[in-house]
């Protein structure tokens, strides 16, 4: 049994110019100490898919589907199970950590907060463990960093404190959301390189729009295009036979491979496309991709694609 | 993920906007009533056309005064110089706190530095007091005490505008302008100045309710012009005369009620034009 | 660590108090209409032009406004501060008599409004959007529409004239000649004067503390806070409510000044014997020095709320830089 397994998800937030179709129909699975990389461009619903796992988006959004996590659904959980889940058994590493921490509280008491929650430690020994985190995630000084405020991290220093947080539980589920974004090349190949580490047991959601590091970290790659997964396969098969043209477009887009970008920009996710999502950008169009809306299908073993060259 | 506030905002908008646009209709009510005060009134409010304290009647509706002046007819001329010192007092205090404000975000540095710093020497100063000693010392016109008041009130508005400002210095069409070559005052006028004008008239309406208040409180404190027939010295008289002790209420309520009423219209406008400039403006304006 | 940023507030301080009084000095003797010819006015008579002539030289109002200025602000330094006219007494020890019974009024209302208000803004912007949060809004609306004179007046008028359940107004009631103070007997005044002053007051902490509250609730750091798998309350007590003070904090001296102002009519309407009567008595006879006086403790109030908030903030907000 997989630890976790996203069956038919949906998320759509109702606003005032329209339904946003944020997530549509995902499956997905993570088995045990598997490590997936999600990979998109910005705005086709990674964040929003991490947050639908994590039960976090706001109560007015719509959501169908299951979320099979070691047997039971996330979505009939009750708030107060839900609670028992968060940070202890799947936690998240958010985005954007100059907003994502908060400027009033050390970091030290951020990180140690969820082990007194949930590993039932004392205010010492939650502080202890905090420095160990900030250790292990190669903050130097750590017991002196403990007792400052987020504001006197630096960019890379915060990423490492918000991986700390994410990692204080021993989850058996992480949800990683792009944490290397906005980190120049040298701090950049640091965190992936502490990944790497920090993630050697356990599961990973590898939130992405950077092919290069999720290589570097992911067993399989799942590609998402407006809100839905067109390609999903062992991490070297995307990168040696990709086959969904989008996938293909993006790798052009890698600065080894020409930095050659996908003509087009991404749809809205109010108004999509009819029939393949990807159709008015794809250089492979044919009539009927314009009007039939193409399944996953399972192409090679273990590699699937939503395109209809292949169906 | 800010959108949760939006979405709140966006279920009252509706209904604020009814809010607003009733809040315009008695604007307009009462102005007509200010204008036309001489021809709505029954009596000249300065003669004594009855006996004193007459109790409401079909003659006078709200009865007279301790003078034997119709309370009623006092009551409609009383309306021209509320609405005078909010809109006086208000708008000075508006236009000089917005000039200030946009000169003190815009070229930032020195001079931006200058004008908080003083701001916030001014702000020490205790304004409502001397605004007291003020107007009774100089024993001057009401014109003269709205205007006063404005020039004592700018201060906060001028820190509001300034904030504003300040973040709208960061976008691209103000650099875009300054690269352009368009002059300083240019850019102040026709670039920065539409887009915090929601704000202003939002600070504006607030600004007219609150000197409305304060110029009605002065009156009752016994301060401004005697011979101007306000509603604060109608309370005032009304209180101090007996008006209170006799249970005459229909001598003591109309004033009071009436400024209330006018307060609360204008500050339910006030509010649903808050709401309605746009939520990333609110943000701003909440902060600074 | 902290004691760089305290001296250099302390010595704004010090400076915006010096910049104040220079400021009222100057206003206040430029007014037109000087004690003793307003005196003459009332008590219809005249005064010999020796007597005025030996009142000024005794009140020094034969110098120069620069010399007058800089023996004010001598005096002020060896900590006299003048004369009163009319009474003929120290300023000082009316002003601090005065304003002992403005605080007796002012202290426990606005404690009362800042917890009322911030208590039931921090709940409502918790809770916000629910139909009980929209009509608390327009009653709060509704409250600070109307003046504070009016209803002090309407509260006089109800509670004390018809249901006789307060007194009229003053501080103390007529048996106190015989029976000594009676500290019951001026809470019993105190009572409804301190509710319409917290009344009037609770609005305005409110609405800042709610819309704070909704501002903070949509930060990035409350979704890491549930994240971690934190109940609602904890997210709302360690989370969220200390940020949303932040802009609270930065308020209390305005607050300050709208209070100062609203017990002036307060103390009117009901006699209470504070600074705001002091005022309008000092207004009324021209007693210059002792209206320099009320101003004098007034900014020195404002100063302190001030210097109050600056701490508050510097406690509460880590990212204010040492020295700044
Ligand atoms: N709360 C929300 N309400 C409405 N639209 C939202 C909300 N959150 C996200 N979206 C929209 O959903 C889409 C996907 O967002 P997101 O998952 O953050 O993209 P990304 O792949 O860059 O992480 C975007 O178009 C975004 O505007
Ligand atoms: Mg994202």
């Amino acid at each position: 049994m997989s630890l976790l397994r996203i069956i038919g998800l949906k998320a759509y937030f109702p606003t005032q110019d329209g339904i946003v179709k944020a997530v549509n129909t995902v499956d997905l699975e993570i088995e045990k100490n598997e490590r997936v990389g999600l990979i998109g461009e910005t705005g086709c619903g990674k964040t929003v898919l991490g947050f639908a796992i994590m039960r976090l988006l706001q109560p007015s959004t719509n959501i169908e589907g299951r979320i099979m996590y070691n047997g039971k659904d996330l979505l009939k959980l009750s708030e107060e199970e839900m609670r028992k889940i968060r940070g202890k058994e799947i936690a998240m590493i958010f985005q954007n950590p100059p907003t994502f921490l908060n400027p009033v509280l050390k970091i030290g008491y951020q990180i140690a907060e969820s082990t007194q929650l949930h590993q039932g430690l004392d205010k010492k020994a939650a502080k202890e463990k905090a420095v160990g985190m900030l250790e292990a995630v190669k903050i130097p000084l750590s017991s002196k960093r403990v007792s400052e405020y987020p504001h006197q991290f630096s960019g890379g220093m915060k990423e490492r404190a918000m991986i700390a947080m994410g990692l204080a539980c021993d989850p058996s589920l992480i949800i990683a959301d792009e944490p290397t974004k906005g980190l120049d090349i040298t701090i950049k190949m640091q965190i992936v390189k502490l990944m790497k580490e920090v993630t050697r047991q356990g599961s990973m959601l590898f939130i992405t729009h950077d092919l290069g590091v999720a290589a570097e970290i992911c067993d399989n790659i799942a590609v998402m295009y407006a809100g839905e997964l067109v390609e999903y396969a062992k991490t070297e098969d995307i990168f040696k036979n990709p086959m969904h043209p989008y996938t293909r477009g993006f790798l052009n887009s890698l600065p080894s491979r020409g930095l050659k970008q996908i003509r087009g920009i991404s749809p809205s996710l109010i108004d999509l496309p009819s029939g393949c999502r990807f159709h008015p950008r794809c250089d492979h169009i044919e009539e009927v991709c314009k009007n039939w809306h193409p399944e996953m299908v399972e192409c090679d073993k273990g590699h699937y694609v939503r395109c209809l060259q292949y169906g | 993920m800010h959108r949760k506030v939006a979405f709140i905002i966006g279920k009252k908008r509706l209904k604020r906007n009814v809010a607003f646009t009733i809040s315009i209709y008695i604007l307009v009510a009462f102005s007509i009533i200010a204008i036309f005060s001489p021809v709505l009134t029954p009596y000249d409010p300065y003669t004594i056309t009855g006996t004193p304290l007459e109790k409401p009647s079909m003659g006078h509706i709200l009865g007279t005064n301790d003078l034997g002046q119709d309370i009623f007819s006092r009551l409609i001329y009383g309306t021209g110089i509320t609405l005078f010192v909010g809109f006086v007092g208000g708008g000075l205090a508006i236009l000089i706190g917005t000039f200030v404000g946009i000169v003190s975000g815009y070229y930032g540095g020195v001079i931006d530095e200058f004008i908080t710093r003083g701001i916030d020497l001014l702000m020490v100063i205790p304004m409502f007091p001397l605004l007291l000693v003020l107007a009774s010392f100089l024993e001057v016109s009401m014109t003269r005490i709205s205007i006063l008041m404005g020039i004592l009130g700018w201060t906060m508005f001028a820190r509001v505008i300034r904030s504003q400002v300040l973040s709208l210095s960061e976008y691209n069409f103000i650099y875009g302008a300054k690269a352009m070559g368009a002059s300083d005052s240019y850019i102040m006028i026709k670039h920065i100045l539409p887009n915090i004008l929601p704000l202003i008239i939002v600070k504006f309406v607030f600004a007219v309710q609150t000197y409305m208040i304060m110029g009605v409180g002065l009156g009752f404190l016994g301060l401004g012009d005697p011979t101007t027939i306000s509603w604060g010295q109608m309370i005032n008289r009304a209180y101090t005369n007996g008006g209170f002790a006799l249970g005459m209420w229909w001598w003591l309520l109309p004033p009071g009620l009436i400024i209330a009423f006018l307060s609360i219209a204008l500050s339910l406008g006030g509010y649903s034009l808050e709401d309605k400039i746009n939520p990333r403006l609110r943000r701003e304006i909440e902060i600074s | 660590m902290r004691i760089e940023y305290v001296i250099k507030r302390l010595f704004y301080c010090f400076l915006a108090f010096f910049v104040g009084i220079s400021i009222t000095f100057v206003i206040l003797h430029l007014m037109p209409g000087d004690y003793i010819s307003h005196l003459l006015i009332n008590i219809e008579s005249t005064i010999s032009p020796e007597a005025s002539e030996a009142f000024k030289h005794k009140f020094g109002l034969d110098k120069s406004l620069t010399e007058q200025y800089f023996i004010y602000i001598d005096n002020l330094l060896q900590g006299d501060w003048g004369y009163s006219f009319e009474y003929g007494v120290p300023i000082l020890n009316i002003v601090v008599e005065k304003l002992r019974w403005t605080l007796i009024l002012l202290i426990p209302a606005t404690l009362l409004s800042l917890l009322i208000g911030v208590f039931i803004g921090a709940y409502f912007g918790w809770k916000s959007g629910s139909k009980l949060d929209l009509s608390v809004l327009n009653v709060m609306i509704f409250i600070r529409a109307i003046p504070s004179y009016w209803w002090a007046l309407m509260f006089v008028l109800i509670f004390g004239f018809y249901l006789g359940l307060f007194p009229l107004g003053g501080y103390m009631g007529i048996g106190v000649l015989e029976s000594g103070t009676d500290y019951l007997d001026i809470l019993h005044h105190s009572l409804l004067p301190m509710i319409t002053l917290t009344l009037c007051s609770i609005p305005g902490n409110y609405y800042l503390m709610r819309n704070s509250m909704l501002l903070t609730v949509g930060e990035d750091y409350i979704i890491t806070a549930r994240g971690k798998g934190l109940s609602e309350k904890d997210i709302l007590f360690k989370h969220t409510v200390k940020n949303a003070m932040l802009p609270m904090v930065t308020m209390i001296t305005l607050e300050l000044v709208f209070m100062i102002s609203g017990s002036v009519f307060i103390e009117t309407i009901f006699s209470w014997p504070g600074m705001g009567m002091l005022m309008i008595d000092a207004m009324n006879a021209r007693d210059l020095p002792l209206l320099q006086g009320i101003f004098l403790m007034d900014t020195l109030l404002i100063i302190i709320a001030n210097f109050t908030a600056d701490m508050l903030y510097s406690c509460i907000d880590p990212r204010v830089k040492v020295g700044e």
